[in-house]
């Protein structure tokens, strides 16, 4: 591991350049940085690379150019053991991604027990300890198949939270879900963020970004153009004509 | 409830159609005035002919209760016969050698079972060998480096390109004389090389069918490639995988049967072998094909079974 630099900072990204194959600019000189027990929601039209940005800063995106350093650690620097980093940054993602091969508390255990090799046993009783934390005791035994969008997503954040991340990334989390069982997921989100988990999240709740951010990001065409307190971007006030835009159009 | 007489129509009628066919062959085996001697098949499936005892030196007999006791000449150590179930020489009598002391009644499998027996033997080895492979080539194919993409795709493409009856011969001769292998072992590898790439193309494709997001799932949570192959793609893949996979394996046991030419007594052998012993033609070719059918419907059933049992799940 490389300790460039540990400090109040979970994340720094500096001039981070996106460029697909087929020259697709995806990211134009990203630069920001994320405390700890920050919650940072990302908002954009679609398009706007804020999926791409949260993907990078675990590497299932590789970037083209720039810096990102999570947790002290230079992603890109040789020594970096990228697996051990992805270990402590847990992610969801929009189509939950469930192993539908295994139960649910089967898919809560599997990296405790494969990755950090811990005991079953002990394994066992913090998978039930996380089931039963998102509401989803009765459903151990099930395969995700039998189960609703938002119970799907709700294992999924369990099974994020199975490796004790310190940092968790949602990417459109309640994007594929029916509309009324997009708060059984918030309400577990906002219970993370209230217990002080470092969150970036891409939505477009925004109802979510107002109530539990701590700053939200404005990104377009790669640009992360707005930075700043919820307050502010949805205030009243014009404050930036592409958000003010953005955001009549949704709301 | 309602569809049940419907349905019965139409199992009825399947009957009448196999009892048809039935009804053909045998009377177009009249037409040609063939004689059916099915009892003449059965000595090759159990051989219940007695064993015969020959004496291997010069001597004498002695018999003492049903106990045959040969003593040689050359004064070798006495040969005692107890479990004889005919005697054929005389207290007393003089023995030469290769003379027909004794008969002992046997019961053991006979030509086509053994044959049989060659088959699954040579199938089983071939079908663990060739998924080895074909798992081998497949991760190959689909990994980054253009060094495993490419000789991968040239393996599957030469064998797929290439009849399986001349790569036998060239295993056999060419291998087969250069590396000092037997003949069995020579099937084998022609076999499994032969299956391996048409295992390494259904796995392939059941491997690229899963979504990306499951191995980005498995990334995320810290696995390694390969850990997020072996736990998360492969168990997925390989159930996908079920039918095609059980098409390709009853193949490896049809195909077995091209190891006959290069002298390997399987089922195939055995029948031309037990024909030309005893001209019934039509009943061994009949009898390996359901030996055939044997082998190859209880492969098919085990497969199912394992599909109905991953069934219930994603």
């Amino acid at each position: 591991m490389v300790n460039a630099y540990k400090g109040n900072d979970m994340v720094v990204t500096a001039n981070v350049d996106k460029i697909y194959p087929n020259n697709c600019h995806a990211l134009k000189k990203v630069t920001t940085n994320i405390k700890r027990g920050e919650v940072v929601v990302i908002i954009g039209p679609s398009g706007s690379g804020k999926s791409t940005f949260l993907r990078t800063l675990n590497q299932l995106e590789t970037i083209t150019d720039g810096d990102i350093i999570v947790d002290g650690v230079n992603m890109y620097d040789e020594r970096t053991n990228i697996n051990k980093l992805r270990e402590n940054v847990g992610m969801v993602f929009q189509s939950f991604n469930l192993f539908p091969h295994l139960t649910v508390k089967e898919n809560v255990m599997l990296a405790p027990l494969k990755v950090s090799k811990l005991p079953k046993s002990e394994v066992d009783a913090e998978a039930q300890t996380l089931l039963k934390r998102v509401g989803l005791a009765e459903k151990m035994d099930v395969y995700p198949a039998q189960l609703s969008g938002g119970q799907q997503q709700r294992v999924a954040i369990a099974r994020a939270l199975a490796m004790k991340p310190d940092m968790m990334l949602f990417d459109e989390p309640t994007s594929a879900l029916d509309p009324e069982m997009v708060g059984e997921v918030l309400d577990v989100m906002k219970s993370l963020a209230a217990e002080g988990m470092t969150m970036i999240v891409v939505t477009h709740e925004m109802g979510f970004a107002n109530e539990v951010a701590d700053r939200v990001l404005f990104m377009e065409d790669g640009v992360l153009l707005v930075d700043d307190i919820p307050e502010n971007i949805f205030g009243t006030v014009a404050n930036h004509p592409r958000l003010q835009k953005f955001l009549s159009n949704i709301l | 409830m309602k569809e049940q007489p419907h349905r019965l129509k139409w199992h009825i009628l399947f009957a009448i159609t196999i009892l048809g066919i039935a009804a053909g062959i045998y009377s177009a085996s009249q037409t040609i005035n063939y004689n059916w001697q099915w009892h003449r098949v059965l000595p090759y499936i159990v051989d219940t002919s007695p064993v015969d005892i020959i004496a291997q030196g010069d001597g004498s007999a002695s018999i003492n209760n049903n106990s045959l006791t040969i003593t040689y000449d050359n004064g070798a150590p006495d040969r005692i016969i107890n479990n004889a179930d005919t005697i054929l020489v005389s207290d007393g009598d003089i023995i030469f050698e290769g003379d027909l002391l004794a008969r002992q009644e046997n019961v053991r499998m006979g030509v086509l079972i053994e044959g049989l027996l060659t088959t699954l033997e040579i199938s089983v080895i071939s079908l663990f060998f060739s998924l080895f492979i074909g798992l081998v080539a497949a991760l190959m194919r689909i990994s980054n480096n253009p060094f495993s993409k490419n000789l991968s795709l040239l393996y599957v493409e030469v064998i797929r390109g290439t009849p399986l009856l001349v790569q036998i011969f060239i295993v056999y001769f060419f291998l087969g004389t250069v590396f000092d292998l037997e003949r069995f072992t020579a099937g084998i590898v022609a076999l499994s090389v032969f299956t391996g790439a048409y295992v390494a193309e259904i796995l392939r494709s059941g491997i690229q069918s899963i979504s990306p997001g499951q191995m980005e799932a498995a990334r995320s949570l810290g696995m390694t490639y390969p850990k997020a192959m072996m736990y998360v793609i492969l168990p997925q893949a390989f159930k996908r995988t079920l039918p095609p996979m059980a098409s390709q394996l009853i193949n490896l046991i049809k195909d077995s049967s091209l190891v006959s030419v290069i002298s390997i007594t399987d089922l195939t052998k055995a029948g031309r072998e037990v024909v030309s012993g005893s001209f019934a033609t039509f009943e061994v070719w009949f009898t390996v094909a359901a030996l055939y059918l044997l082998l190859t419907s209880t492969l098919s059933w085990a497969i199912q079974r394992i599909e109905k049992r991953l069934a219930n799940n994603g």
